[in-house]
């Protein structure tokens, strides 16, 4: 009796230690040997304030351990890191969680995965969510889990739509306060997109926002007919989070059919858009739409970067995105107020973006049934790759792509309504021999000019992360990868990882020893200075 | 309630045009939407061929031209070529298929040309076998042929021929494509060929002598891609009409086998 008091006494004191609380999420700054949250604090700058790793010893970055999952697909998940444990998650419902200091796996989880997901591009995810003493999936056949952080057993399980209806999940989650906060997929599939919230403990549902207004509400309007039943706008990247004010910013998807826009005239709200919502109710509290009625595939699911500057001699509450439709924009995040736009890639669709935050459409630019070659393409000028934003430099630093892409539809051809079959309307491509190039690009958030390049051999397809050590982290095509001087773009070091690189890094330190964690091909790999 | 026959029927057998005959109005607008939302990236508008895939409207089919062979072809692909298997039900197979046949025309008069004096041209006086390969035969700075009448229609390997900085061919293995890549080392020596392999900090060429130069970028005076093939343009004086016809003929003739049905394999996503 003795004894097993003492056991419970000690393992109850490990607990404790491995809770994560509201409150460390809401300052995870103070914590950088942590990265508690998919973006590595809720601002979603993606930004270490480690520096022992710099511009002067990257050269000595040396690999320590390698997992690898052995599962095949797209790996584009950001790893957390949380009291020496590293959690990540493989394509088709894996997730793993690992001893920080060697990469030896403690658990792993995998879901029994339905054979007949609608999934567009590939069995991807992108990560978990913590708080408390669990971790949250969200699942390809639309499911959120919470698993024992510790164990990796399901805590609870819940189905948030109709996987056959080809509603999906890819996104991590984001945990604020006691709620678990995750945006829908299947823009391609005649969705209804939404954002959900579930309560951590129990896995009831605490609120849904549509992405699309219904019956009676303000905006359903913007949709002809009954399109926005099936209008797509899902939310499949994760948003952020000011705790002041305490808004949830999230990025929002293409209507669809995606390219055939006939059939639901109008702007279609909420698609393509950033929704600013209170997280205890899912209420919207304003919304501001880059791409009105789309057609080329523009989702404007990025991770929105919250950052405070002076804008005329006024500090501002701000919030940037880099859009998929090829401009760099700058909001007041307290009202969604449109302070400006830039390009940031080659842009042929819109002449700029008027003072009221609308495009300037340029004619021959709207799908043909022969085909019409609009830039950016359907690829769009940057993806879902997080950006980054460096407070030292007080730089944002985005993935570019340079890509222009022929885009088709015939106004005769309306393509029918199926649940959980595609439902695009027509097709983009790149036109003949165009390469695919990308590049990071450092903008100065305040006025949109782009400061410096490093362009990748061709088409990358990965995201950003920056560091107190003045660096930027990035990978090009070929599974480089790379650092550079986050001042000038210089790459001062690299290192082929034998696989894709398709998803950004992420810091943190073991024993005051700094850490920088990338997945490449299946695997996870982490470097530190070479002793 | 006729149609919803057909339909049904179309559903079920996935074979519609074989058993009802005309599949209906319907079905062949459903299989245009689908055409452009699968297939016209390679096989391009209106089924008239693409840079990646052959023209599906010349009523000669590679693989087979009964649905049933259409039908195999489309979900299962073709290994060995671009032709990748796709995830579509029998229904929307059925619906490709009837869009097809609307797009075929009158049967071209055979194209005139003797594969065999072709083959011995190709290996002899025209000297395409410097560079290209064919069942192990042939150079290695080209692309390799061995299949090509399966992927490219007529139109596009006489261009190939003629005009050959027109559309460059994509490598499979590296995507890369096969351009004029030209690198000048630092003590000023040159080398011209193609590009194996290449990412941001490095290059991997062939040069015409079928060497491989693994060069480090940083370590060049400079590095660039001309968009030209190192392939010279056949004109007239080098290959006359008669001498293209058959070389294009014995193209036409390198065909992938026919699949075996293969189940398993999954459509490379983006």
């Amino acid at each position: 009796m003795a004894n097993s008091k003492f056991a419970l006494f000690v393992v109850g004191a490990a607990v404790a230690a491995a809770q994560v609380s509201p409150e460390r999420l809401v300052n995870a700054a103070r914590e950088p040997q942590q990265w508690l949250t998919y973006s590595g604090s809720y601002n979603g700058q993606r930004f270490s304030s480690l520096d022992q790793i710099n511009t002067k010893n990257v050269q000595q970055l040396a690999l320590q351990w390698v997992f690898q999952t052995g599962v095949k697909g797209e790996h584009e998940t950001t790893p957390l890191v949380i009291d020496g444990v590293m959690y990540l998650t493989a394509p088709e419902g894996h997730a793993y969680a690992l001893d920080l200091r060697t990469g030896r796996p403690l658990w792993h989880y995998e879901r029994n995965m339905p054979k007949d997901l609608s999934v567009c591009c590939g069995m991807v995810n992108r990560g978990l969510a913590a708080v408390g003493d669990r971790v949250f999936l969200a699942t390809l056949d639309a499911h959120v889990v919470a698993l024992d952080a510790k164990t990796g057993r399901v805590r609870w399980d819940v189905a948030s739509a109709d996987y056959k209806a080809g509603y999906s999940f890819t996104c991590a989650p984001l945990a604020i306060k006691d709620k678990v906060i995750v945006g829908v997929a299947g823009g391609e599939y005649g969705v209804r997109g939404f954002i959900d919230a579930y309560e951590a403990e129990t896995g009831k549902r605490a609120w849904r926002f549509y992405t699309i207004p219904g019956e009676g509400e303000p905006g359903v309007e913007t949709w002809k007919g009954d399109s926005w039943k099936r209008g797509g706008s899902p939310a499949w990247v994760t948003g952020s989070y000011d705790p002041e004010l305490n808004t949830l910013y999230w990025g929002t998807g293409n209507p669809g059919p995606q390219m055939y826009g006939a059939n639901r005239q109008g702007d279609n709200l909420y698609s393509d858009s950033l929704v600013a919502l209170d997280p205890d109710t899912g209420k919207r509290k304003w919304h501001f739409q880059f791409t009105p009625h789309d057609t080329h595939d523009w989702d404007s699911v990025h991770v929105p970067v919250l950052i405070d500057e002076a804008i005329d001699g006024k500090p501002r509450k701000l919030v940037a995105v880099a859009n998929r439709n090829g401009f760099f924009y700058l909001l007041d995040r307290t009202d969604g107020k449109y302070l400006f736009a830039k390009p940031y890639t080659k842009v042929t669709w819109a002449k700029e973006i008027a003072a009221d935050g609308k495009p300037v459409v340029l004619p021959n630019s709207e799908p043909t049934p022969e085909g019409v070659v609009v830039c950016p393409g359907g690829i769009g000028g940057t993806n879902w790759h997080s950006p980054s934003y460096s407070p030292q430099t007080r730089l944002m630093y985005i993935f570019s792509k340079e890509m222009c892409t022929m885009f088709m539809a015939d106004e005769k051809l309306e393509p029918p309504h199926r649940p959980g079959r595609p439902y695009i309307g027509s097709s983009f491509f790149p036109p003949a021999q165009q390469r695919d190039s990308s590049a990071v690009r450092a903008i100065d958030p305040k006025t949109g000019k782009i400061q410096w390049e490093f362009k990748h051999f061709t088409g990358a397809w990965s995201g950003v992360m920056s560091s107190a050590g003045g660096l930027v982290f990035t990978a090009d095509g070929q599974g480089n990868f790379i650092a550079l001087d986050a001042a000038t773009g210089r790459d001062l070091w690299h290192l082929p990882l034998g696989g894709d690189i398709q998803a950004a890094a992420i810091s943190y330190a073991v024993d005051g020893r700094q850490y920088i964690a990338i997945t490449a091909g299946s695997a996870v790999f982490a470097f530190a200075l070479s002793r | 309630m006729l149609r919803r026959m057909l339909l049904f029927g179309m559903i079920t057998s996935g074979i519609a045009g074989a058993i009802w005959g005309q599949p209906s109005a319907d079905a062949v607008k459903q299989g245009a939407v689908l055409f452009r939302q699968e297939c016209v990236f390679c096989h391009g508008v209106n089924a008239r061929g693409g840079v990646r895939g052959p023209d599906l409207t010349t009523g000669a089919w590679a693989h087979g031209g009964s649905d049933a062979e259409l039908a195999r072809t489309i979900t299962d692909g073709v290994p060995g070529t671009a032709m990748p298997p796709n995830r579509l039900t029998e229904a929307d197979v059925s619906q490709v298929i009837a869009y097809l046949r609307t797009q075929q025309q009158r049967a071209a008069p055979a194209a005139a040309g003797d594969a065999h004096r072709g083959e011995s041209l190709f290996f002899g006086s025209a000297r395409c076998s410097g560079c290209h390969m064919v069942n192990g035969r042939g150079g290695r700075v080209g692309p390799e042929l061995s299949t090509v009448g399966s992927s490219r229609p007529r139109g596009y390997l006489v261009e190939s021929i003629r005009e050959p900085n027109r559309q460059l061919t994509e490598s499979p293995a590296s995507g890369i494509i096969y351009d004029t890549v030209i690198a000048v080392t630092r003590d000023g020596k040159t080398v011209t060929g193609v590009a194996m392999n290449e990412d941001t900090f490095t290059v991997q060429i062939m040069d015409l002598t079928e060497r491989i130069h693994s060069l480090d970028k940083k370590s060049l005076k400079t590095v660039r891609h001309e968009s030209r093939s190192l392939m010279p343009s056949y004109s007239a004086d080098l290959l006359n009409e008669s001498d293209l016809g058959d070389v294009v003929a014995y193209l036409q003739s390198l065909r992938a086998a026919t699949p075996a049905v293969e189940k398993g394999a999954t459509h490379g996503e983006q």
